[in-house]
């Protein structure tokens, strides 16, 4: 490994009172790969953005070369010679390969305003001989197959950084193997190889541990927005790296273990052998009445697909979802409230709050139907509907009439569970409960869903962590790749550690 | 999907199965391109049964005449569909170039004498009027539909106070030269259309500002991280599709010999039909010069064949919102969401 390119000392990145990134000390070296891993929400990705100038770090320096270091812009930081290819494809389909890598870099090869396209795919060629590809440059993007606009991608990047430095560039790699088949990604892994001989410095993101160690020199882990551990690849040894991505248990008694009901044998929904092509496959479980049932698994592991399908957002490809023994087909997510199933959504802003209703009609906007009095809504049934609920659960407010926009995120998130349990629906899906809830709210919330169990509801639940998702179920579903990995019953007092679930997520 | 493809499909890891199914999206989404290419053979060779005039030299002048205007209109306002945008106020933009231009040249109402310079006015007036579209869409922030929907009711009006209620009758000798005149039997207001759409054509496809047009409709986002200007290049759309509006009010003054308000009159939606059917999308970052070509000329050959049938202008009206709607539902992507991710 060579001089040190680019060093980061201290960084942090906070929105409002929420730190997501904190004091972050990372050294990328000449002809180094270093690989970043964590669980969803670890920071990486942000540490990522800050890098690649998408977004400017609320605390610490960074240094490229040896001089302070300022991007203001994805461009501004290529022009510097630090790139990033992102998850999401960020290709234009509709126009050439040769279009897309020199997109926004065309005045070099236009004349009075017209553009000479022969020249450019000429340079284009070269470009992707780089990462020895044998493409027509003058090829539509759309017409040709994903694993080689990965590359076409990484072409991109690639010459943007080496035309502004040469052999010192910095590339970052955010998870490029998810659509690659295996052969696909020993291909990626000679161009890494290729990237690093040159002395440029790459950082790599993977859902795949096997591709972290194969590839990268160095290992970093984050966990909640830290710096967990760094280690050299050679040395690292997987069960510690599992340790330094999970953070330490959190008592049961936050979790209100306590009141855990211990599921009956009867089951509310089945689901069986249930596929999304291409999104997940081959899903079977069982949902039984009082049960809290955890999906675990990193993002894109099929887990939150899988809800989508129960809440009638996307058709399944294959297999049968089953409500009390009855299999039940849904359009839309009318067809599955109706039959029985509900669910607090993940973006409480955006699919779960009317914000500009009262909090009475978005506690009663699952439940129109039984707040009638002669053919038209009753607003005295709203109402009492309304406070019922306040004191039930503790919703902090002026009043029934009061915006729910008003309140803060934890009241607002309780105006939605109130919501769910006054459909009366009997199996209810709760996509990350907690998000972007404090401390007291959220344990407001897990008495709720201890209730909500007593009472006899069935309830699915994408922890928000993975600790969380240990902590309010009965038993545990792991997700990788779009498969189930593993299993595991929660018992109070006798809950798996969190190192062997994450075995089975990565 | 057939059950043993669906079979082997069932077999594959999910990530394969991601590839197999854009894969296929691909392969569909090249079907319907060339969808409107079929149908344009398919309602020539209707036409040409059918009709045994339709393939005459008249008729062909007649089809190429007929499509002039809309070819014109269409020209800025495929850039605009490109981005996803709308701009209504091409039929206002269009009355006021004609009545404006008509007004400078001679006329019957004043000792305006500005010749080819009143052109040059009109079509300038009609690029600005484009440019205050876009600058109040981008920078203002409005929506493109409200903006230039009440840019156009100003220009709607803006016309009939420059004739203030009679429309002026347009004497200027240049105009009737143009109107009457005829090249291998093809008027010039039709030489006109087309080389204005070619220069739209070109600056479309040989331009990085019409490169970025395409860009910013497919993914605004990829776009801006490539450092294109979106506000800058939105703007030039505008005053593109402004100056267009203008040429086809122009051109529509010379063929009528008359400037009024109503010039532009219904002009705007067979176009945006149009170029729908050529393949284009009122949702963006699809569509091009040929696409729009094919587009209108479909259009208008759909219309000049119901019209050699004798068909009744009502029933007319009927056939041709039906077979718009049946040849938009199989051109249109239905399952974006899968490409994307």
């Amino acid at each position: 490994m060579g001089e040190v390119l680019f060093e980061t000392k201290g960084v942090g990145k906070t929105y409002g009172s929420n730190t997501v990134l904190h004091d972050i000390d990372m050294k990328i070296h000449s002809g180094e790969v270093i690989g970043l891993i964590g669980e969803n929400g670890a920071g990486k990705s942000t540490l990522m953005k800050l890098i690649s100038g998408v977004e400017t770090p609320s605390m610490g320096e960074m240094f490229y070369m040896g001089k302070p270091y300022v991007a203001t812009s994805i461009i501004n930081a290529n022009k510097q010679g630090i790139g990033m290819v992102f998850q999401e494809q960020s290709l234009v389909a509709n126009l050439t390969v040769a279009q897309n890598i020199y997109l926004g870099r065309e005045k070099k090869y236009s004349k009075a305003g017209l553009v000479n396209w022969a020249e450019m795919n000429k340079d284009a060629k070269k470009a992707l001989e780089r990462v020895d590809i044998k493409l027509e440059p003058g090829k539509k993007v759309r017409d040709i197959d994903m694993a080689t606009r990965e590359m076409v991608e990484i072409a991109k990047v690639l010459d943007v950084v080496t035309e502004a430095a040469e052999g010192h560039a910095i590339i970052l790699l955010d998870e490029p193997t998810t659509v690659l088949s295996d052969d696909e990604i020993q291909e990626m892994y000679v161009q890494i190889r290729k990237m690093k001989a040159a002395g440029n410095g790459i950082v790599f993101i993977s859902h795949h541990l096997d591709e972290i160690l194969a590839i990268t020199d160095t290992i970093y882990v984050f966990k909640d927005g830290e710096e967990t551990a760094v280690f050299p690849t050679a040395e690292a040894n997987i069960d510690v790296l599992y340790e330094k991505m999970v953070g330490r248990a959190t008592t049961g008694e936050f979790y209100v273990e306590a009141q855990q009901s211990v599921p009956s044998d009867k089951v509310v929904l089945e689901v069986d052998d249930l596929s999304l092509f291409g999104v997940f496959n081959h899903i079977s479980f069982k949902l039984h009445e009082g049960e809290v049932l955890g999906l675990a698994g990193l993002d894109g592991s099929g887990a939150e697909d899988v809800c989508n399908c129960l809440v009638g957002q996307v058709a399944p490809t294959e297999g049968r979802i089953l409500i009390e023994g009855k299999e039940v087909r849904f359009g839309n997510s009318y067809q599955a409230r109706k039959a029985g199933i509900l669910s607090v959504p993940k973006d409480r802003r955006d699919e779960g709050m009317v914000s500009i209703l009262s909090i009475e009609d978005n506690i009663t906007i699952s439940s129109w139907e039984h707040m009638k009095s002669k053919g038209l809504l009753s607003g005295k049934k709203i109402r009492q509907t309304a406070l019922k609920w306040i004191k039930e659960a503790g919703i902090k407010c002026t009043g029934p009439k009061e915006r729910i926009s008003q309140l803060s995120g934890g009241n607002a998130q309780k105006v939605i569970f109130a919501r769910v349990l006054e459909s009366g629906c009997k199996v209810l899906i709760l996509n990350h409960p907690t998000r972007g809830v404090d401390v007291g709210a959220k344990q407001e919330i897990y008495r709720l869903v201890r209730e909500m169990t007593a009472a006899g509801h069935a309830i699915i639940v994408i922890g928000d962590t993975l600790d969380e998702c240990l902590g309010l179920s009965s038993n545990v579903i792991v997700f990788r790749d779009g498969l189930i990995s593993g299993s595991f019953d929660c018992p109070v007092d006798f809950k798996p550690s969190q190192q062997e679930v994450v075995h089975f997520m990565m | 999907m057939n059950n043993k493809r669906r079979d082997l499909i069932k077999k594959m890891t999910v990530s394969q199965q991601f590839v197999t199914q854009a894969e296929d999206n691909a392969k569909m989404d090249k079907v319907r391109r060339y969808a409107p290419l079929i149908l344009l053979v398919i309602m020539t060779a209707i036409g040409g049964i059918s009709q045994k005039n339709f393939f005459s030299w008249a008729n062909i002048v007649n089809i190429m005449f007929q499509m002039s205007i809309p070819l014109v209109i269409s020209v800025g306002l495929s850039f605009v569909l490109l981005l996803g945008s709308i701009d209504l106020s091409i039929e206002g933009n269009m009355g006021f170039a004609g009545s404006l231009v008509a007004f400078l040249v001679v006329n019957n109402s004043n000792s305006n004498n500005f010749g080819i310079f009143g052109v040059l006015i009109a079509i300038l007036i009609g690029l600005a009027v484009g440019t205050v579209v876009g600058f109040l869409h981008t920078k203002g922030r409005i929506a493109s539909f409200i903006v230039s929907y009440a840019v156009g009711c100003i220009m709607t009006g803006a016309a009939v106070l420059i004739y203030r209620g009679t429309p002026i009758q347009v004497k200027d000798p240049m105009f009737i030269a143009i109107s009457q005149g005829r090249l291998f039997g093809i008027p010039y207001i039709t030489l006109i259309s087309f080389a204005v759409f070619i220069i739209g054509a070109i600056i479309m496809n040989y331009t990085a500002f019409g490169r970025a047009v395409f860009a910013i409709g497919d993914n605004e986002a990829a776009a801006a991280s490539t450092g294109i200007n979106i506000t800058r290049t939105k703007i030039k759309v505008y005053a593109l599709c402004g100056c267009t509006a203008a040429i086809a009010g122009v051109l529509q003054c010379m063929r009528l010999k008359l400037g009024q308000s109503n010039l532009g009159l219904n002009q705007m939606f067979p176009v945006v039909t149009a170029i729908v059917l050529g393949g284009g999308s009122v949702s963006g970052g699809k569509g091009g010069s040929l696409q729009t070509f094919v587009g209108v000329l479909i259009y208008t050959e759909l219309a000049n064949w119901l019209t050699l049938m004798g068909v009744d202008t009502n029933l007319k009206k009927v056939i041709q919102g039906i077979i718009i709607i049946i040849a938009v539902t199989l051109t249109v992507e239905h399952n974006r969401k899968t490409v994307v991710k």
